[in-house]
């Protein structure tokens, strides 16, 4: 089986799709066929005996004109550039070697044969560089002025070649004048290099969030028992998988086997590894870390969580076309006064020294090229969008970051991401002399083990192989549990449960509501405390959402008490036995006291409180993640991820206005001193090249961003 | 100086050679995944790779 990979420049929309899925099916072995009309790529999964040409002739007799993208295109992009780059640095080299003869043959004198031989040398390695490395200026150029008349960033640099080269030309053809073959080498040369290092940083934005291309490949299918290696687009709900050890799930499901654990850390960026028990669900893109185990496949690689979490992130992706808008803006405003700038620098100069007229107005065309400034919004919100998908937060459009800015208080209607369900067990008390620890907490256990109460579940854990022998058990709602213990002296009741239930509500002082007790025939034996429910990281994530001025507020719909609880232990405010009502006007009067709501809540239950909010926010599980309508979608039910959100949308707004201060202050300064002819060109280029590579980096900075907390947590 | 007649021809040949070696090695992917072999060890000495 293979995949070819193809590009449809020219679908546009489902119904496209749909048509050339229809196509597709007219052949035979083709076993799957995956449409993105957004990336305009088709990938078609295929047997052996299908031909891929075959595949393309299908789809253009649809009427669509689809390439063989066999390579990713940026690859092809990036091995043309660095043919172009490599050619003309060698040029270059050469170039600027006769260049250093003939600026020492001008001052020193030269005889006007080596003059010219040197002359003819440099346009000789010139050609290629304006003909071959330089096209990609040109054709950017030219294809903005061919759409209406839009001049492109790359007017100004197609301008400056274009122009040194045409005068050198005619300077040695005719033997009069000046040559400045050196200067259009090397703005060639260091241009296509900051577009180089420029495409390798974007490629790893958009990597890093490539979810889909990280998934395997091909799958361990059971058929009767037996393994087979087959590719993931063939699993099909209800088949049995095998997942190896340190193997990627290829497909959502259920665990088949009693145990699995999971490092769902790709879907929900949370970093400590799941337990999961059977019938559990699993999710295609986690990582198996302990042994091998079975699945059932409940769902095709499309329908799978992680693919509908590509198809939102690339949905937003979408969204964003007003920044490309706004660049091109930018240029539009920009370019024209730079051409002007530079007619102006031309004239001046005639005036005062004609020979250096040119080379500064060139300077000057070379020196504003405004990419950095173009680049500085985008490339800080796509790696910020990036990270937020590693961190477990998936926005559905990009201005969602801006807002959040003005959020000043954050309510949060899902208790799930503040407690758990399962408290531990923070201390033993044993109240009996004859009894040690170890045997309290085996006997509990192995009475808990009948509970679902969620402080049974405390206990589940310590179940032990040795179990004490209990018979008549007897699980009471609400209570505790029961049960006669099979000891040397005979039967014994024992029990275990809150103080009343187990005898021990006026032996001691100080109960709380938390503690559990075991109890032999009336006797109170053990005291366990629970920790509270707290979930670790939440404390945490709740001061750092306190610490950029944002008001975390508790809402619930449970009882007065057990939220006092929980909101003191967070220190946060609380708003308990709330209606859906409630919550909205709790919402629309802070509105009305100009403060920006951020509203966390059940993506599906909460929709019109989550649509009143500035900014809604919603826990997802898989099923629902594409109908939420939300603007952040939290992947796991812990706070850290939104406390990321705030620090991160912090830390874009912060590059962002460095890339945009550093653009404007690079542009007001450099274009001054090359008017002036205080820039040698080389300098106009280096600096060009270095403003625009310099924005990346430092967009690259939120990649990373937030490090260095989720290690600890 | 008569020998820059000679030695600028010989440049260019050159010059013409190590480009072509250049884009020889780019069109057949020689600086594709720079820092696979050191990757190498950690990969099994397996006869099917499919």
């Amino acid at each position: 089986m293979s995949i070819c990979t193809i590009s449809v420049s020219d679908m546009h929309c489902a119904a496209c799709a749909g048509k050339i899925r229809q196509a597709l099916t007219t052949l035979d072995d083709i076993q799957a066929t995956h449409i993105n009309p957004v990336r305009r790529q088709v990938l078609v999964e295929h047997g052996t005996s299908t031909d891929p040409l075959e595949i393309l002739s299908t789809i253009e007799s649809a009427g669509f004109s689809p390439t063989l993208a066999g390579l990713d295109d940026h690859d092809a992009r990036q091995r043309d550039l660095l043919k172009r780059l490599g050619i003309a640095g060698l040029a270059m080299m050469q170039v600027m070697m006769a260049a250093i003869a003939l600026y020492a043959g001008a001052l020193d004198g030269i005889e006007p044969a080596y003059e010219r031989l040197l002359q003819y040398t440099s346009l000789l390695f010139t050609i290629p560089v304006v003909c071959y490395s330089a096209i990609p200026f040109f054709t950017s150029a030219l294809s903005g002025l061919q759409k209406g008349g839009r001049l492109s960033m790359d007017v100004p640099i197609a301008l400056a070649i274009a122009i040194a080269f045409t005068t050198s030309l005619f300077a040695t053809l005719s033997g009069e004048g000046e040559v400045y073959y050196d200067s259009v080498v090397m703005f060639t040369f260091l241009l296509l290099g900051a577009r180089y290092i420029d495409n390798r940083l974007q490629h790893r934005f958009e990597l890093t969030g490539h979810l889909l291309a990280a998934l395997p490949k091909t799958a361990w299918r059971l058929d009767d028992g037996t393994q087979r290696s087959v590719g993931i687009a063939e699993l099909m709900p209800g088949d049995d998988v095998w997942v190896p050890e340190g193997a990627q799930v290829p497909v959502d499901g259920t665990l088949a086997d009693s145990r699995a654990l999971l490092d769902e850390a790709m879907l929900t960026g949370e970093s400590d590894w799941v337990d999961k028990q059977q019938n559990t669900e699993v999710y295609a893109g986690t990582l198996n870390r302990g042994p091998a185990f079975a699945m059932r496949a409940r769902s095709t690689v499309d329908q799978s969580r992680i693919a509908d979490i590509a198809q939102l992130a690339e949905q937003a992706e979408v969204r964003d076309a007003n920044i490309t808008r706004l660049t091109d803006r930018i240029a539009g405003i920009f370019i024209p006064t730079v051409l002007g700038l530079a007619t102006v620098t031309f004239i001046g100069w005639q005036l005062i020294d004609p020979s250096r007229a040119l080379i500064a107005a060139l300077t000057v065309l070379v020196v504003s090229c405004p990419c950095a400034l173009s680049l500085a919004t985008p490339a800080a919100l796509t790696a910020a969008m990036t990270r937020l998908r590693q961190l477990g937060v998936v926005l559905t459009n990009s201005q969602t970051l801006e807002r959040v800015l003005d959020v000043d208080r954050v309510y949060i209607d899902k208790t799930g991401t503040l407690t758990t369900d399962t408290p531990g067990i923070e201390r033993t008390e044993v109240l009996a002399r004859d009894l040690d620890e170890q045997n309290c907490l085996a006997v509990a256990a192995e009475l808990q083990r009948h509970s679902s109460h969620p402080y049974a579940r405390a206990f589940h854990a310590l179940a032990s192989a040795d179990r004490p022998p209990l018979s008549d058990v007897e699980v009471v709602t609400g209570q505790g549990v029961r049960a006669q213990l099979e000891a040397e002296g005979g039967r014994r009741e024992v029990r275990i449960g809150s103080a009343t239930f187990a005898g021990a509500g006026s032996a001691t002082t100080g109960t709380e509501d938390r503690d559990v007790y075991l109890a032999i025939e009336q006797r109170p034996v053990a005291r366990f405390l629970l920790s509270n429910q707290i979930r670790p990281d939440a404390i945490a994530s709740i001061n750092t959402l306190k610490a950029q001025g944002v008001a975390p507020v508790m809402l619930s719909g449970d009882s007065e008490n057990r939220c006092a609880e929980t909101a003191a232990a967070l220190d946060i405010d609380y708003l308990a036995r709330q209606t859906p009502e409630a919550k909205l006007a709790a919402i629309r009067a802070d509105q009305a006291n100009g403060r920006n709501v951020l509203m966390l809540g059940d993506g599906i239950n909460d929709v019109p409180v989550l649509a009143g909010a500035d900014v809604s926010a919603a826990v997802v599980e898989a099923s629902d993640l594409v109908k939420s309508k939300a603007d952040v979608l939290l992947l796991s039910s812990r706070l850290s991820p939104l406390a990321g959100l705030f620090s991160l949308a912090r830390g874009t707004r912060r590059i962002t206005r460095q890339n945009l201060l550093w653009a404007a202050a690079y542009n007001l300064t450099a274009i001054p001193i090359a008017a002036f002819g205080l820039m040698p060109p080389w300098l106009a280029a280096l600096g060009m090249a270095a403003s625009s590579t310099l924005v990346m980096l430092n967009a690259t900075r939120l990649l990373s961003f937030g490090n260095g907390e989720r290690m600890e947590a | 100086m008569e020998i820059l007649v000679v030695l600028i021809p010989v440049s260019i040949v050159l010059i013409a050679i190590a480009a072509a070696i250049f884009l020889w090695a780019v069109n057949n992917n020689q600086f594709e995944q720079l820092d696979k072999h050191g990757f190498d060890i950690f990969e099994e000495d397996s006869g099917d790779e499919s």
